[in-house]
Formats: C-alpha cells, structure tokens, sequence
C-alpha cells in the first residue's frame, strides 16, 4: 500500500514491504525536510511508529537536506519505536545529511546503512 | 563606527558591534521560506568558490539559525552575504534574544530533543560571531576560501 503526503518541501511516501520472515515499514523522504515541515514528518512516523512494526526504515537517498527539526523527529521516532521493541534504521543518505548525522552523533543512536536492502537484512 | 554616548542599559558585554558588511553585500529577507534561502546561500558560496561540501555545511549553518528566527520570533529576519578573496560570510539578523552566553558550545547528549541547531553551527563554519541584545540577535558566520584543512 502507498499513499503520499504532499508537503511543498518534502514528500513523504509509506510502504510494508513484504521480506522474506517479516515484512517491515519503509518511509521514503523526498525533498528538504526542516523546521517549516517537521510537524507534517512527526504525523507521518508517528502513526506508523503506532502501527508497531518491528522494523521502520527511513529511505533518505531522496532527501536534499535535513536540520535539526527534522532529526529531532526521526530521534523520537526512534526512541518510541525502541520502547515498544522495534528498530529504526536510516538507509542511503547523500553526504550532507550524512555529515549531519554523524556531527550529531545521531549516527551511533540509529543505524545508517548504504541502502534499503541492507537496512532490512539488519 | 560612531556609538551613542549613551548605551542601553541592557546592552551586554556581547553586543559589541561588528564591524558592518561590505558595500556589495546582497541582502534577502525572509520569514517561512527556508528553502529560497538555502539556495541563495548555495547560490553565493558557489559563486565565491566554495568547495561543494563546504557550501553545504554554509547552508547548514545558515538553515538553521534561520530556523531560529521562525522558532522565537514572529518577525521577518535578515539574510545578507558577502565574500572576498579570503572568505565567504552570512548574517542573519532577527529580532530574537539569545540569554545564554555559551549556547551552542557544549556538545547536546546524544539524543538530545534540543540544542543541536547552534552546536552544528559552530562545528560547521570557520568563525561564527554572535551578538544578542533585547534589540535583537545577529549571528555572522564565515568560511574561508582557502581553508587549509578544507576537505574536497
């Protein structure tokens, strides 16, 4: 199932996808996601945070930029998900964000990894 | 420059002036439209001659102080850039009040919900110069053009 979010800035699309033992979330980003949109990213995680997946991947690969909104929102994201024993993982994100994640030291709390495929295989 | 003889009681010890931007500078002001100012920002500092990852980082830098302004104040900020041979600069200038003398020095916890925004600043750019009074904030950041530890 897809639906789209169409925020001016930043689209974001959902997806379960069907892998192998269980299937798992992934969230697409595409655009800039920033203090303008992070109230929009925070609906978006949190109902399907709430759908208590065992995994919630974050597709980063389309995502322009991100501040420090919008990683306050994927940190929540995590930390609710780590509550309930699920994980996040961030897949594919271009160098900026990824400089960003790791000045942040966000890196080491969620899991980033070169694709979507390998963040599912864990 | 010439100040008043009479200085405004609140005015602290960091509101000293900076010295004022260049006669070229380019000027933008802007309230929700982050995006037109981060591709102004990237617009300039490529001009200057920025590496691509360093203009990244300005962006950053500027995105997020800009982000400030839309956070704690309910009037417009002020975007102006300016460069020369040596370095490229953005102000930001709003009518926000920053009280803590040290905010954006001290690394946030790992998962901190806050305190991020400044910190990267800081990380990012070469010099940022900070003044905050009940007038307002300005935040000027500057990145070298020929940065010896410049990456790529």
């Amino acid at each position: 199932m897809w639906y789209n979010t169409g925020v001016e800035l930043l689209t974001t699309s959902v997806a379960t996808v069907e892998s192998g033992s269980e299937p798992y979330t992934l969230v697409g980003l595409v655009g800039e996601a920033d203090v303008t949109n992070s109230d929009a990213l925070r609906e978006v995680l949190d109902a399907e945070v709430a759908k208590q997946p065992r995994t919630l991947i974050i597709d980063l690969s389309g995502l322009r930029f991100m501040d420090s909104s919008a990683l306050h929102v994927i940190l929540r994201a995590n930390r609710a998900m780590d509550r309930q024993g699920g994980v996040v993982a961030l897949a594919c994100p271009r160098e900026p964000v990824a400089k960003m994640l790791r000045l942040t030291a966000a890196d080491q709390l969620v899991p980033v990894y070169s694709s979507v495929s390998e963040a599912s295989a864990g | 420059m010439a100040r008043s003889s009479v200085q405004s009681s609140n005015q602290s010890s960091r509101s000293l002036p900076l010295p004022s931007p260049t006669n070229d500078a380019m000027y933008h002001t802007y309230r929700s439209d982050l995006s037109q100012v981060r591709a102004l920002v990237l617009q300039h500092a490529r001009a200057a001659g920025l590496t691509e990852s360093r203009a990244n980082d300005l962006v950053l830098a500027v995105s997020e102080v800009a982000a400030n302004t839309l956070r704690h104040t309910k009037a417009p900020g002020t975007l102006a850039m300016w460069h020369d041979a040596d370095e490229v600069v953005c102000e930001v200038r709003d009518e926000g009040t920053i009280t803590d003398p040290f905010a954006g020095h001290h690394k946030p916890a790992p998962g901190a919900s806050g305190g991020h925004g400044l910190w990267l600043v800081r990380q990012v750019c070469d010099l940022v110069e900070l003044t905050s009074d009940a007038n307002g904030t300005t935040v000027r950041m500057h990145m070298a053009l020929r940065s010896p530890g410049a990456d790529g």
